[in-house]
């Protein structure tokens, strides 16, 4: 199947599991029960920054599958493309509103879901001081746990900030990652669509810091693309799904950077096999330049370990 | 923007034709008038005067009226015979020119005129010629490949040398059909033998030899016009220049340069920055010598130079109108006879340089190669002292000109190309990210859009159209010649213009700092087009006929166009014709040329003088070959 087609399978997917949830949903809790992330004052953060529209009981939420549908026009070219791709971003965060409106608690640790305000007030200054000079994002599942551990403690001792999804989660945990906001590691779920928290970040950046205002979508994504220096990498096997998720990154500016072979887009979309090279070609994808002094010390040394704490028995 | 931004290309020209109703000066459109209805034969292919007992002229309709010339010849065997003499004509074009450059490089010495100005280009020529090339001098390097190039022309035995640049899958496609060129002249000899009175009768016999001998201009003549040309005046790399006759200087001594061959135009540009011209110029009351391109010998010069284009084709008269032109130089090719009796209306000096192309009442100062630089200053002189002749009050110089950025040799492309390339996954210097994006689909093909102007059409309108549908719809366009000026005067050349193209196209035009419409040069230089294509084929490891690629001359009016076209079909290209060619006289000929000739090379012709519905025919077939193809 052609990249594009792909892409369209995976929205298409995206929109009937987001319109079927809803359905149960509503059927469960009515129309007006409350939909709402915790700690945000932006509502649905993607669908605000879209269409300026704040989203608050399920019943809106059908408004919203309709914006999703429109998005996914399946005509062979660059913009449809990425438009099916915020159309599954959108998706996304349908699924995961629905999540929290359903259960007070959807995640629990280690994993975050919902990133609130306050952390990324908190993100805000060190994003545009350079001191973390990029937002990674690891997805999938890589071969062993080893090479996960790698891959991250490398992001994190560089002074990036890392977001996992899926299951190298569970890698990176075997993997003795020491994980939370202070060691800039944040798991955010183990479903794909709770990819959906850090493109809030994002967007809600663009928001926040750069003022954009809600609705105007093509400002948004002008902030995201010249102001958060975020990539992706997607590890193992890529459904039609995840692949329509990075055609979202792609849309709002983020590079793709994955294990798998996929048609190569210059920049945007690169196959890097070897693991070992993931982070620099990720670095570079993005135009991430790190000015390090390496220590010669037999311990990672980074801010992004300034707020470790020494348990008793480390 | 997008109105604004392109139709001021035309503006101008209506003023310039009032002007010569004024001043009592004949145009083209003169003469297109007075040619009345053009004959139905002729337009049909269907007249043929190749003997004595002729000439003959055979009915369009079968069943019909005359059906055979006296010979017994049918409307198919002369449509296909007129149209194999014009591949002949077109190849003989092509290849005299690349003959004068080959010579050139024979000749060139270190304190010579003519040096080796790209060593890597003459050394990577000379490895794939097996040419020895340790511990010796680089002329004598230069003078050998030189005289290997000289024999490409007239060698007795094999086929030519540079076919193996192709991709091996089309190298097939030619050895399966036959049609391998041997020698480029002994091609062009075959074919006047064959078209003789009572020799080839058979027309799928005729298109066969016409596409043997057109595949001995693009991948003999032309290329060897290319690359000798780069290596002799160095490979274009991308510069600024500006197009239109607003580029002519009241101030200045305007010089016309128009033509074909650079071995002429790069003197002259030398010649004219010499302190000794300058100061003439000075003396005779100007403010300098301003030197401005028309036709291939312009884009030649704007390439390497960026020396300014005055126009196209169609604007050689215009040009004159002008009353702003001190001299128009010319060599060979697309050159009006016309020119003669119309600068006669003003003080322009018409100089002929060629002992191929001299012109009844034109100034013939003939250049010599030998003696290069000081014959290029006689002629520079000749221009600078007409300066004093010029009539002010006949002078108006349209006020028309846009910025635009050439010299993308398939050389500058890859390297533009290596901005994208992420160090940690690839190698620098290969055409991997082009052929990527068109397989991701982020641009749906590429589109090479060259040839003439022809009062047929609107002039540059067909051009201008299909180029703005074709970015829009995300397709690459890469132009030479006639159309390239075209899109240079409508600045389409600019980096700004990616705003006119589709998401992916302005994507890939932001990422590889390039602008949406490529100029890679003269009609010769078509050889550069046929290098990448293949290039991206073998990167894929496909053949160019399952590419999503195609060609289109627009506005075609030479000969050299229907060997180009030709060519380019025989390269497994598929390709669309604006105007439509004298062959319609034979249903045969029209079912090779735009049916079965795709079974023999993937490819086959399209005719459209519509260019909206051109466009869109050639976006449905670009989807066609992505889809045959998986991408």
């Amino acid at each position: 199947m052609n990249l594009f087609q792909t892409i369209f399978t995976g929205s298409n997917q995206a929109v009937s599991a987001a319109e079927g949830l809803l359905k149960q949903a509503i059927e469960q809790k009515g129309r007006d029960h409350k939909v709402a992330f915790p700690d945000t004052a932006y509502a649905l953060p993607v669908i605000y920054a879209a269409t300026g529209i704040k989203i608050t009981t399920l019943g809106e939420l059908e408004g919203a599958i309709g914006i999703v549908k429109s998005l996914i026009v399946e005509e062979l070219q660059l913009t449809q493309a990425l438009n099916a791709g915020l159309a599954t971003a959108v998706a996304a965060e349908i699924i995961e509103a629905i999540k929290y409106a359903m259960n007070e608690t959807p995640y629990e640790a280690p994993c975050a879901g919902h990133i609130t305000d306050p952390i990324i007030r908190s993100l805000g200054v060190p994003l545009v001081t350079g001191d973390i000079p990029g937002v990674a994002v690891v997805l999938g599942e890589c071969p062993d746990s080893a090479t996960a551990a790698k891959v991250i403690k490398d992001y994190q001792s560089k002074g990036l900030l890392t977001f996992l999804v899926g299951k190298v989660i569970d890698q990176a945990i075997e993997g003795n990652v020491k994980m939370g906001l202070e060691l800039r590691v944040i798991p955010l779920g183990y479903d794909v669509t709770s990819v959906i928290h850090v493109v809030s970040v994002a967007i809600r950046a663009s928001l926040i810091f750069g003022a954009v205002e809600p609705g105007k979508l093509d400002k948004h994504m002008e902030y995201t693309k010249n102001r958060v220096p975020a990539f992706v990498n997607a590890f193992g096997p890529l459904s039609e799904l995840v692949v329509s998720a990075g055609a979202g990154a792609i849309a709002l500016g983020f590079p793709v950077i994955t294990d798998q072979v996929v048609p190569e887009v210059p920049t945007l979309l690169l196959t890097q096999k070897d693991y070992d090279k993931v982070v620099a070609t990720s670095l570079e994808a993005r135009g991430i330049k790190i000015k390090i002094t390496e220590l010669p010390i037999p311990v990672a040394f980074a801010a992004a370990f300034e707020g470790e704490r020494i348990r008793k028995d480390d | 923007m997008s109105d604004q931004f392109i139709s001021i290309y035309q503006s101008g020209e209506e003023q310039l034709l009032e002007k010569a109703v004024k001043d009592g000066a004949e145009t083209m459109w003169d003469r297109k008038a007075a040619q009345k209805t053009p004959c139905g034969f002729g337009e049909k292919g269907v007249c043929c005067r190749i003997c004595a007992m002729g000439p003959c002229r055979v009915s369009p309709v079968a069943g019909k009226g005359a059906q055979k010339g006296i010979c017994g010849a049918t409307a198919d065997v002369i449509v296909a015979r007129n149209y194999a003499r014009m591949v002949a004509a077109g190849t003989a074009a092509h290849s005299d020119h690349a003959r004068d450059i080959a010579h050139i490089l024979h000749m060139a010495s270190r304190d010579g005129n003519y040096k080796v100005r790209d060593e890597k280009k003459l050394m990577s020529l000379a490895k794939e010629w097996g040419v020895n090339t340790e511990n010796r001098d680089i002329y004598e390097i230069a003078h050998e490949v030189a005289e290997i190039a000289l024999n490409e022309f007239g060698k007795p035995f094999g086929t030519l040398k540079f076919l193996e640049r192709a991709p091996e899958l089309r190298q097939k496609v030619w050895e399966d059909l036959q049609i391998k060129p041997r020698a480029i002249d002994r091609e062009i000899a075959t074919i006047l033998h064959s078209t003789h009175v009572g020799c080839t009768g058979d027309a799928e016999s005729l298109v066969h030899m016409s596409m043997r001998t057109s595949l001995a201009d693009g991948w003999g003549g032309s290329m060897i016009g290319t690359e000798f040309s780069d290596i002799i005046f160095g490979t274009p790399v991308p510069r600024e220049t500006e197009a239109n006759l607003g580029v002519l200087d009241e101030k200045q001594v305007n010089i016309i340069l128009h033509g074909h061959e650079p071995s002429l135009s790069e003197m002259i540009v030398m010649a004219s920055l010499d302190p000794e011209m300058q100061k003439l110029a000075k003396e005779v009351g100007a403010e300098g010598i301003n030197l401005a391109g028309m036709c291939c010998t312009g884009n030649e010069v704007t390439m390497r130079h960026g020396v300014k284009i005055a126009g196209n084709f169609y604007q050689q008269e215009m040009a004159i109108l002008t009353g702003a032109v001190e001299a128009i130089i010319v060599d060979v090719q697309c050159i009006f006879p016309a020119l003669a009796k119309l600068s006669d209306c003003y003080h322009t000096k018409f100089i002929t340089t060629s002992p191929k192309a001299k012109i009844t009442g034109a100034t013939h100062i003939e250049f010599h190669e030998d003696n290069a630089m000081e014959s290029a200053k006689n002629i520079v002189k000749e221009a600078i002292e007409n300066f004093k002749n010029r009539k002010n009050e006949k002078v108006f110089i349209p006020e028309i000109k846009s910025n635009a950025v050439v010299g993308y040799s398939v050389e500058a492309v890859i390297k533009q190309l290596d901005k994208v390339v992420n160090p940690h996954i690839d190698p620098m210097g290969t055409v991997k990210p082009l052929a990527d994006v068109i397989k991701a689909g982020v641009l749906r093909g590429a589109v090479g859009i060259v040839g003439c102007n022809n009062p047929k059409s609107k002039h540059d309108y067909s051009h201008i159209e299909i180029m703005k549908k074709l970015i829009a719809n995300d397709v690459i366009v890469v132009t030479t010649g006639c159309a390239a000026q075209a899109a240079a005067k409508a600045g389409l050349l600019t980096k700004d213009a990616r705003k006119l193209a589709g998401q992916g196209l302005a994507t890939v035009c932001e990422l590889v700092d390039i602008p949406p419409v490529l100029h890679m040069g003269s009609c010769v230089d078509i050889s550069r087009i046929l290098t990448i294509v293949g290039e991206v084929a073998k990167h894929l490891g496909i053949d160019n006929s399952d590419l999503p690629v195609a060609g289109i001359a627009p506005e075609w009016m030479s000969e050299k166009a229907v060997a180009i076209a030709t060519y380019v079909i025989s390269s497994g290209i598929d390709t669309f014709l604006g105007i439509t060619p004298p062959v319609t006289g034979s249903d045969e000929v029209v079912d090779i040329l735009t049916n079965r000739v795709e079974n023999m090379t993937g490819a086959k012709f399209f005719i459209e003088e519509d260019p909206h519905a051109l466009a869109d025919k050639v976006l449905g077939r670009i989807e066609e070959k992505r889809q045959k193809l998986g991408i």
